[in-house]
């Protein structure tokens, strides 16, 4: 088939305003990935198209971007599931929202990453090492109320669909709170108040008006919504 | 080869956390709550008003019969402070989502808190104070 696409591009050296790239590929099938129509027009057609990716796999989350109008991961969204029509497939393809575009497809990612750093994503305790040197066990009851948020590959997806974050990037963000909940929830973990702190705080979960946009936009399927109403009944009740 | 044979138990940890209070966080629970309690209050109003009764027929005297009892007049006012706080708490969420300036931020809480104060109070005296025996 062919695939027609259409991807915003700017570069900071020569344009003043972001602008929108046509390109036309033939011989498309409908297991492409939109990652693969990307390489292909880099490869093929022009090689200034700027866009960050590495394990192509659904894993390392660095191609998270905004395809016709929501946030996936390139390597993950097939054509088929774009709409094909007969022969034909259009799709349009942008930078996620709320964060500066350096280049093309590519945003900085700091202001993402500082939200994730205020929340401590690693492990606090002041209990020693288990005597045989091994794992700190738990009970699998207490291991379930985290398992969800521990498959974040921090692509941004969710931050970046977030209607909250784009009219105030001083909200933490889905992602950081989802990287909060992992820890706070483990019951090993003994971090809890300090991450709390910064959740309760005005530019915590408090923000979040419960619109699920970041759990439909996670290619992990985590229930964000879910946690981060977790992380606020915590707050609420003063227990986790 | 050695099977995993450990029992784990089967109650969840639950440990305490202290965090300090802030306003967000009652506004927030005062959200939630109010929105239950509108849920059964709103719909029961919506379908005493519009559904049982035609909304062409609401007059002042209709309001006076329903008025002459105490529980009505409870309802109403209950109804009054759950809907006033809720409604302008969610438009100020959506003001304090685009204005970052500080300042201007506090000013419209003030004026927006005000306003709910202001509004409570005079409709509780005014439904309170109503006497159904002055409507002709």
């Amino acid at each position: 088939m062919q695939a027609t696409l259409r991807i915003r591009r700017f570069n900071p050296e020569t344009d003043k305003k972001p602008w929108w790239g046509e390109y036309t590929l033939e011989n498309v099938h409908r297991t492409d990935t939109v990652l693969d129509l990307l390489h292909r027009i880099k490869w093929e057609q022009d090689g200034t198209l700027t866009l960050r990716r590495s394990c192509a796999h659904g894993v390392c989350g660095s191609d998270a971007m905004r395809i016709n109008g929501a946030n996936a991961l390139a390597c993950k969204t097939l054509v088929s599931r774009l709409g094909v029509k007969g022969n034909e497939i259009k799709i349009q393809v942008e930078p996620i929202l709320g964060l500066p575009v350096e280049k093309d497809l590519i945003v900085d990612m700091e202001p993402f990453f500082d939200h994730y750093r205020a929340v401590l994503p690693y492990f606090i305790t002041d209990q020693p090492v288990p005597a045989d040197g091994r794992e700190r066990l738990q009970s699998q009851v207490d291991r379930e109320r985290f398992d969800d948020t521990t498959k974040c590959i921090l692509c941004a997806a969710c931050t970046s669909s977030c209607p909250s974050f784009w009219a105030d990037d001083r909200y933490i963000g889905p992602a950081a709170i989802v990287q909060a909940h992992r820890f706070v929830f483990d019951s090993r973990d003994e971090g809890m108040n300090e991450r709390l702190d910064v959740l309760a705080d005005t530019f915590g979960v408090w923000k979040c008006r419960t619109i699920f946009n970041c759990t439909n936009a996670c290619p992990r399927d985590i229930q964000v919504t879910e946690a981060i109403a977790e992380v606020k009944q915590a707050i609420t009740s003063g227990k986790v | 080869m050695a099977a995993i044979t450990e029992k784990t138990s089967d109650r969840m940890t639950v440990r305490r956390v202290q965090i300090e209070g802030n306003r967000e966080r009652y506004a927030w629970l005062f959200m939630r709550l109010s929105g239950v309690a509108m849920l059964v209050l709103a719909v029961g109003h919506m379908v005493i008003q519009h559904v049982l009764n035609s909304s062409t027929n609401l007059t002042l005297q209709f309001v006076a019969v329903q008025w002459s009892s105490w529980g009505w007049k409870a309802y109403d006012i209950f109804l009054l402070w759950m809907a006033i706080p809720h409604g302008i708490r969610g438009l100020f969420n959506i003001l304090s989502d685009y204005v970052h300036n500080p300042g201007l931020k506090r000013t419209i809480g003030i004026l927006l808190t005000l306003f709910v104060v202001a509004t409570v109070i005079w409709a509780t005296i005014a439904i309170s104070l109503f006497d159904s025996a002055m409507i002709p």
